[in-house]
């Protein structure tokens, strides 16, 4: 197994309820997410909230981004304090963007919103359009780039606010072949750019998003019980399945997707 | 050819054109052979058109018709986006939607009051434009904000935007190309009514007045060339307030190439 430890708790979601009328959506949704320290490097959280389609996974996305109040229950993140909307970094589905401004007024407007850049926005929308590969997008609109650029202007948008959570609902749908290899090694820079950087990937493409990350909450219904809750939490670190190149090869990788796949 | 009658048919720009311009030629060919009696033939309209635009009459009357229609735009415009903008505040709301509901007053019934209420007769016909015409303005303006998609709001809080924040950014400044989209879909409203208005207070002229002047006299040959010429300046407002979203709103252009 891989050297590393779990200390402080970074997130907690306690006894989520959710209904809406007399229909129970989510039902007793706890787990939390730890500091994980690995010796020598910086190294961030990946965990993946997997669940089939209309589960109330985005319910819970929204839940734990803020933007939705939950019917009991709490999301709280560091020294104890509940989760308000504008404390998550959330990238949409659709990579939502404001259409009437330029990549860079964009980018501009989530800088200024994070006190540490004051005074260097620009330097650091640029450094980050290098890495993204987007200098030569900056002066355009949303409706000028394609699917992935978009994506990475969302990624860069939240990250330049500066939150240390990253909520991505479905990063990986719709995309070929190509794009996908090059997203999951974004998300990986990502997750390694900060020790308190966590992901929460909120996904029902099981194979992609275990690949990449630490932890595993599998959402579901359990027998005779109504609403959704997490059934089950893998921890890929005791399996030594996570942070590898290539786990998609493994024996023990291909096991645990499949008994993913048995939980839905 | 055949795309010409298909539902949602595609025909290139060349084929629109001729197509246009068969219609127009196929309108004339029935105007010129069945006008009888009093209603002029395209000739003739054509011929008093032409007299009719290089009079002086018609550029005075114009001007003064222009200058009140624009006076009476840019005020409705100012308390359209007011009461828009205030609509998100509960206190307004029902402000902004009692004015919408002000559609279904008439002008007609409303002239007394006006009178009593306005100093002279520029006035009342300007008070009553602006009444007139921010109704439809609000109306359109309200359509915008509540059909404003739900992740706008929910990227501003993202971004930890506080509701005047959001409000600024979402509405203010992501829907000020609207403004220009709904000042030239109501400019016909406005064109509309100052015909209307105009012949309460003739004295000081405009395209209203004048087109009272000759239907008094029958003159319908210079009434349909007179509308010509209203149709031809509010296809020229048309235009430019369209060009002018465009070079200031370069993405609502990208928007219309995208649809």
């Amino acid at each position: 197994m891989t050297d590393c430890i779990k200390t402080n708790t970074l997130l907690e979601a306690k006894n989520i309820q959710l209904s809406y009328a007399d229909k129970v959506i989510l039902r007793d949704i706890n787990f939390c997410i730890k500091d994980i320290v690995r010796p020598g490097m910086q190294q961030g959280q990946v965990v993946s909230l997997i669940g089939r389609s209309g589960i109330g996974k985005t319910q819970l996305f929204k839940i734990l981004s803020g933007l939705q109040k939950p019917g009991a229950g709490a999301v709280t993140i560091q020294n104890n304090k509940v989760v308000q909307p504008g404390d998550m970094g959330v990238i949409f589905q659709n990579y939502y963007l404001f259409e009437w401004r330029t990549v860079y007024q964009s980018l501009s407007l989530a800088a200024k919103q994070n006190q540490l850049l004051k005074g260097k926005e620009k330097e650091v929308i640029e450094k980050y359009a290098a890495d993204f590969q987007l200098q030569d997008e900056l002066q355009k609109y949303p409706q000028q780039l394609s699917g992935g650029q978009r994506q990475r202007v969302s990624i860069i948008q939240q990250l330049l606010k500066g939150s240390d959570f990253l909520l991505l609902d479905e990063p990986f749908s719709g995309l070929d072949v190509c794009v996908l290899d090059k997203v999951t090694e974004l998300l990986l820079q990502v997750s390694v750019s900060d020790e308190l950087k966590t992901l929460i990937i909120v996904s029902h493409d099981i194979s992609t998003s275990v690949a990449i990350s630490d932890t595993v909450l599998i959402m579901g219904n359990e027998t005779g019980k109504p609403g959704a809750t997490v059934k089950k939490e893998i921890d890929l670190i005791e399996r030594d399945l996570a942070w590898k190149k290539d786990i998609k090869k493994e024996k023990t990788f291909i096991e645990t997707v499949e008994e993913i796949k048995a939980c839905l | 050819m055949k795309n010409i009658f298909k539902p949602f048919g595609v025909i290139s720009k060349q084929t629109f054109a001729i197509m246009i311009v068969l219609q127009v030629a196929v309108t004339l060919v029935l105007w010129q052979t069945t006008s009888t009696g009093l209603i002029p033939k395209p000739a003739n309209v054509a011929a008093a058109f032409g007299k009719l635009i290089t009079t002086k009459l018609l550029l005075d009357n114009m001007v003064v018709s222009l200058v009140l229609t624009l006076k009476a735009m840019l005020y409705s415009i100012i308390i359209t986006l007011f009461f828009a903008y205030a609509s998100v505040i509960p206190f307004f709301k029902s402000i902004a939607r009692f004015i919408v509901k002000c559609r279904y007053l008439t002008l007609t019934g409303l002239i007394f009051i006006f009178t009593l209420l306005t100093k002279d007769g520029s006035e009342l016909k300007l008070s009553l434009l602006v009444f007139g015409i921010v109704p439809f303005f609000t109306t359109s303006f309200l359509a915008v904000i509540i059909n404003i998609d739900k992740q706008e709001y929910e990227l501003c809080k993202t971004l930890g935007y506080n509701n005047w924040q959001t409000l600024y950014e979402v509405i203010i400044v992501g829907k000020a190309d609207q403004v220009f989209e709904i000042l030239r879909q109501n400019f016909a409203i406005s064109w509309l009514m100052i015909t209307m208005v105009e012949g309460l207070s003739m004295s000081e002229g405009g395209i209203g007045s004048l087109l009272i002047k000759y239907n008094k006299y029958n003159d319908i040959t210079n009434v349909v060339a007179l509308q010509l010429v209203i149709f031809i300046i509010g296809l020229c407002f048309d235009f430019l307030l369209g060009t002018t979203r465009h070079w200031l709103f370069p993405h609502s252009k990208l928007k219309q190439i995208e649809s």
